[in-house]
């Protein structure tokens, strides 16, 4: 059979995934089939797996995953998440809307150590909503800003999504990291603008007060910033540094800014006064992330294969060569493609699914390799706020220490935010140098 | 007789430290290099089977945790009966895809025996056979682990520590 195959697999892979078998094995065994399919010979297909299996992850520049998610698991468990939270909040006490302005920076922050949004969405409905609430901000106001934020932490590096886009596009992981950066920055700026904005508008949003008598006192004792959690947000943002700033001149290879950043992650946590079980549970729960992750990454690349021994990414470029699509439209269909995948499944299966066919689809349309990566990074997490079954507004939707909120209240704090990430995904495409200036400076 | 649980916790842990000794041979390597110009000889091929041996290690414990990703879009909205033949479903074809991989890896870990295959460069030459044989043990584990899932879903003994959420449950993953 030809290059047909590759549409009867993906046909197989929808249904497997669709019907909830995990994500990795749908894949696996949709690319046997196809391999099968191809050659018509269970040898050849079945040999695939081992291949793969051995070869796809064998590589040391990997090793980032695992040290990376080991750094956000031990911070997360001395509790750097608060103290960023604090610091930001205090750093700016003059702006409107503060805590909200402190929530987007806290969690890019945080979301940038710990790399998966959702976990970040799910710590800061947990420290910063109720915060907001003693100040009689606005419900809807607060669960937006929650969980619009957590969308920036895939951007800031090091994300897991950015090492994932590189690795299956054999892209530099370093150039991708100093790529996010810009538009992270971007991003944040944008978001903040928006809650300042929406404040000045209408103050009832965050009126800054405290709620009650209560609310008050609790206040007051939370308000002085501890010595602890300057030190702790301090030495989050000095690590960030030390490992971006440690990649973008050269003197890290990604891998190894991992090494020093889970070392230091560590040094920071047990310097707070973390205790020896908190950090075991940290190990072992890191490694709960990072196999899963990795296990992905072997069947996306066994995906791969079988797209390339098929000759179905050809058969894909053909296509739409053929049918006379302009490059716009091919963007937009790939968007929304995006957009509904979004709503399905998680952000690092979407990857798997689809850069392997749109990256080539991307570059034959003249847009920047790295601009089109940091555009679908956006996309995929503007998916996760698109209403009505965005994954991260219902994880906010169901950690908030508040049973009164409707998810109707969260999505409408969120459109705002789904908003602002698409402005400024098209403002990449648009101006691609936002992201790809900084790389151009060293890689 | 030793639990499958119990095993996958072991192996988990294990592994899960063993990412602790990658970030001091990282940090070994890139001062030694640095600073008393002498760099930890293979600590790139150490690094790279590490990433193959730890991801397999860590995989049994993830599979009975329930934490490997799927969607559950289709499957929150079927009944009880329904979501049972679904969890059969994709606990058979985790099991064949496990199988496989064990199947079609003892083949090259056999030849990488009979060949003496290595690989590195000078006095650091390291032997594949090892890595190759522990992606065959793990993956025999991995699909007796998705096997054992569905007997105690059949007996009625899944419960939330498999990451199972029984109710009928809305979005999400």
């Amino acid at each position: 059979m030809g290059p047909e195959v590759v549409i009867y697999t993906f046909i197989l892979l929808v249904i497997l995934v669709l019907l909830g078998v995990h994500i990795g094995i749908s894949l696996g065994v949709s690319s046997v089939v196809g391999v099968w399919l191809a050659y018509g010979d269970v040898e050849i297909a079945l040999s695939i797996l081992g291949s793969t299996a051995y070869e796809a992850i064998r590589s040391d520049a990997l090793a980032v995953i695992p040290l990376f998610v080991l750094m956000g698991e031990v911070l997360s468990r001395a509790g750097a998440a608060s103290d960023l939270y604090r610091l930001c909040d205090s750093a700016l006490k003059k702006l409107p809307g503060r805590l909200a302005a402190a929530t987007v920076v806290g969690n890019a922050a945080f979301a940038a150590v710990s790399g998966v949004s959702i976990a970040s969405a799910a710590t800061f409905s947990r420290i910063a909503y109720p915060e907001m609430r003693k100040l009689g901000y606005d419900k809807s106001y607060a669960l937006g800003v929650v969980a619009g934020s957590a969308c920036l932490g895939m951007l800031i590096p090091p994300s897991v999504l950015l090492i994932i886009w590189a690795i299956l596009t054999e892209g530099s992981v370093g150039a991708l990291f100093i790529a996010g950066i810009g538009p992270g920055l971007l991003l944040a700026g944008a978001f903040i603008l928006y809650n300042v904005v929406a404040v000045l508008l209408k103050p009832s949003l965050a009126p800054n007060a405290p709620i009650s008598a209560e609310a008050a006192a609790e206040l007051r004792t939370d308000d002085k910033l501890s010595s602890a959690s300057t030190f702790g947000g301090l030495g989050v943002i000095a690590l960030i540094v030390l490992v971006l700033g440690g990649i973008w001149g050269g003197i890290f290879t990604p891998t190894e800014a991992a090494g020093f950043g889970a070392l230091g992650g560590i040094a920071i946590g047990f310097l707070k006064g973390m205790s020896f079980r908190q950090f075991l549970t940290a190990v072992i729960d890191a490694g709960r992330t990072a196999a899963p992750i990795m296990f992905l990454l072997i069947a996306g690349s066994m995906y791969a294969r079988l797209l390339a021994v098929s000759g179905g990414t050809g058969m894909i470029n053909e296509f739409f060569d053929s049918s006379g699509l302009s490059p716009f439209t091919i963007l937009i269909v790939m968007t929304i493609i995006w957009l509904l995948m979004g709503m399905i499944i998680d952000s690092i299966s979407i990857i798997l699914l689809t850069v392997p066919i749109f990256v080539p689809l991307a570059v034959a349309a003249g847009v920047p390799e790295l601009a089109f990566a940091i555009y679908g990074i956006l996309i995929i997490e503007a998916g996760l706020l698109t209403p009505p079954v965005g994954l991260l507004v219902y994880t906010v939707k169901g950690t908030v220490p508040d049973k009164t909120v409707t998810l109707g209240e969260a999505f409408r704090g969120a459109v705002p935010y789904w908003i602002i990430i698409l402005i400024v995904a098209v403002m990449i495409l648009t101006f691609p140098a936002i992201a790809t200036w900084l790389p151009s400076q060293t890689f | 007789m030793i639990s499958v649980k119990r095993v996958a916790e072991v192996i988990h842990i294990l592994s899960a430290f063993w990412v602790l000794v990658i970030a001091g041979i990282i940090f070994v390597d890139v001062m030694g290099r640095n600073l008393f110009n002498a760099p930890f000889l293979g600590a790139v091929e150490i690094i790279k089977n590490s990433v193959v041996s730890l991801t397999f290690l860590q995989l049994p414990l993830a599979i009975f945790s329930g934490g490997m990703l799927r969607t559950t879009l289709l499957y929150g909205a079927m009944p009880q009966g329904v979501q049972k033949i679904l969890r059969t479903l994709a606990g058979l074809l985790g099991f064949l895809f496990f199988a496989g991989v064990a199947y079609s890896s003892w083949g090259p870990f056999l030849e990488a025996v009979a060949i003496n295959e290595y690989e590195g460069e000078g006095a650091l030459r390291v032997p594949t056979y090892p890595v190759r044989l522990l992606v065959v043990l793990t993956s025999i584990f991995a699909a007796i682990v998705y096997f054992y899932l569905m007997i105690l879903d059949w007996t009625g003994r899944l419960g939330e520590e498999h990451g199972v959420d029984l109710a009928p449950m809305k979005g999400g993953h």
